[in-house]
């Protein structure tokens, strides 16, 4: 008999949401995580008192209790927690602003078919028929790849509201570069518009520690500071793990969240790393403000997606850094959540990932405040001027993800191409979390779960 | 296990699933699907539910046996008369 049943590499949302399904209904389950917190790409630290989030934003697909068709009330009874008890907070309200035009929404998807209807008249019909249609869309059933560019054009005939549009759902959730396959687009528009944006009472580590607090009441056992040095396995079938230090672990069965490149290095899957390792990263910026520099946007704002070109592309820039498209955050800008001496303001801009790689440790250094300043400037033509009043700010980059994640050069999104089913060349070896499709906190989640469903259940 | 017995599992069941479930006016013979909104992942979850408590393996094409609350009780009488 082997060690365990099920061997779960990384303790992030995927993982962990894999983890506890599987525990839910078996025994032996272990999640092995190197790093000594959980989360992965959302997860959090301290610095000068503060607890400071990694990701977050906010979370996708809002949904109020008893709604029980919604993917995030679906979650939560997948996993057995307590949907009534999960105290969310809605957005106040985010924002598209672009040189010439701007489009609120909000939770609430009639204001930005008010917007459009009165920014881009021409197209309002046309987004009435995207909306229906996205409401029916199955995203889910295999199709191949379809430009969401083309269909968008289809139904708005407006090259700039299509950019507009585009901006928040890519930036959140697309691995490829100037277009996205039309379900991705419905599953982010889906997120997005259609349910919108929330965030936990609490942060992200409260979050964590519910997901493994339920991982651990079914019996599951978590390994912090244990990273996996290989995976082992024969033709077909992995026999166990060997870990960094040596010790090796027999499993029925291995799942795991470090994507495509980062399994494929664990084992000897002749991927052809390129195709595989996505190009899209960013920087990302945590200013902490005073409260009582607060003023206007920054007071009524969630999120607010920016773009000082219309032509505005999604793709790797030339440079480190492009500042002039990005998000905009005030993760404390939630209903209910209680203001406190300071607030922040989180910036994140498209980065280059080998231009950041050639740097040596100085001239990395330096770099990061320079493109600090870059966007700050930026950022700025739109919420005013706030560099003067940063009482602490830290920013990562490209570098940094590919460190605490493991992601491939620093790809958030990972693969441009995904493997929907989990399946790999090993029979018992599964992948879940980003590479396998579904993007975000609540979409990595969706995806342990479905992975297990799937495959591991039996 | 009597009938009445395994219609009370199976609605213990659904309300250890769903914490919103309502049982009230709930007509024993019509979908519990529509009824109760559940959805294909929650009948996996009384399937594996089953599977966990009585070591009863449902495959795949039976489920639909699960349909009703009636159809449940007249599918796993024999399957839980012992139990
Ligand atoms: C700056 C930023 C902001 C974001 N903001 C938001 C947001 O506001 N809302 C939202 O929904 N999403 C956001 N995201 C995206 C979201 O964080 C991710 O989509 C999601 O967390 C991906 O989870 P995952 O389970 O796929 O894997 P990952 O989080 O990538 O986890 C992989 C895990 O595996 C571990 N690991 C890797 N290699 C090994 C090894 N060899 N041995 C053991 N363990 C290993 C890693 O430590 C990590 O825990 C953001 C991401 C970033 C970077």
């Amino acid at each position: 008999m082997a060690d365990y049943q099920l061997i779960i590499i990384g303790g992030c949302l995927s993982g962990l949401a894999a983890g506890i399904r599987a525990a839910r209904f078996g025994q032996n389950i272990l999640i092995l995580e190197q790093h000594s917190l959980p989360g992965g790409l959302n997860s959090w630290y301290f610095r000068h008192g503060h607890l400071l989030e990694t990701g977050l934003h906010a979370m996708t697909n809002f949904a109020p209790v008893g709604d029980k068709r919604a993917p995030l009330n679906r979650l939560f009874r997948q996993l057995k927690l307590s949907r009534k008890r999960f105290v969310t907070r809605e957005q106040f309200g985010s924002e598209i602003i672009f040189p010439d035009h701007r489009l609120r929404f909000s939770n609430d998807l009639s204001l930005l078919v008010q917007e459009i209807a009165r920014e881009f008249p021409a197209s309002g019909q046309g987004f009435l028929r995207l909306v229906k249609e996205m409401e029916t869309y199955d995203p889910f059933a295999p199709a191949p790849w379809r430009s969401a560019r083309e269909y968008l054009s289809e139904r708005l005939a407006d090259p700039l509201l299509e950019n507009m549009l585009l901006l928040p759902l890519m930036v959140y959730g697309n691995a490829e570069e100037q277009d996205m396959d039309l379900g991705q687009f419905a599953i982010m528009f889906r997120a997005l518009f259609l349910e919108g944006f929330f965030r936990p009472e609490e942060t992200i580590r409260e979050f964590l520690g519910l997901l493994i607090d339920q991982f651990r009441e079914f019996g599951g056992e978590i390994r912090f500071k244990t990273e996996v040095a290989e995976i082992v396995h024969d033709q077909s079938r992995v026999q166990g793990l060997r870990l960094q230090g040596g010790e090796f672990l027999t499993a029925d069965r291995v799942l795991s969240t470090v994507g495509l490149p980062g399994t494929a290095a664990l084992t000897d899957w002749p991927l052809e790393q390129k195709r595989y390792t996505g190009r899209m990263s960013f920087v990302e910026t945590i200013s902490l403000l005073p409260e009582s520099r607060r003023h206007d946007l920054s007071r009524d704002r969630t999120i607010l997606f920016y773009s000082h070109s219309n032509s505005w592309q999604y793709q790797r820039p030339e440079e480190l850094i492009d500042p002039s498209w990005g998000v905009i955050c005030f993760p404390e800008n939630f209903q209910g959540i209680k203001a406190k001496k300071t607030f922040q303001l989180r910036v994140t801009n498209a980065a280059n990932y080998d231009q950041w790689r050639q740097l040596d440790s100085g001239a990395y250094k330096k770099e990061k405040e320079r493109c600090f300043k870059e966007s700050t400037e930026m950022v700025a033509k739109i919420v005013g001027n706030y560099a003067q009043d940063v009482v602490y700010q830290d920013s990562f980059t490209p570098l940094t993800i590919e460190r605490f994640t493991g992601k491939g050069a620093g790809a958030v999104y990972g693969s441009p191409i995904k493997i929907k089913d989990g399946r790999t060349p090993w029979e018992n070896l599964f992948i879940a979390g980003t590479d396998q499709g579904y993007l975000g906190i609540v979409g990595a989640m969706l995806s342990g779960v479905t992975i297990v469903n799937q495959h591991l259940l039996g | 296990m009597t009938r009445d017995e395994i219609k009370d599992l199976i609605l213990e069941i659904i309300e250890d699933i769903d914490e919103d479930a309502e049982f009230d006016g709930l007509d024993a013979d019509a979908p519990l699907r529509d009824q109760l909104d559940l959805d294909s992942m929650d009948f996996l979850d009384i399937v594996m539910e089953l599977r966990k408590r009585y070591k009863l393996q449902i495959p795949e094409e039976e489920y639909p046996e699960l349909a009703t609350l009636t159809s449940c009780v007249n599918y796993l009488e024999p399957k839980l008369k012992d139990a």
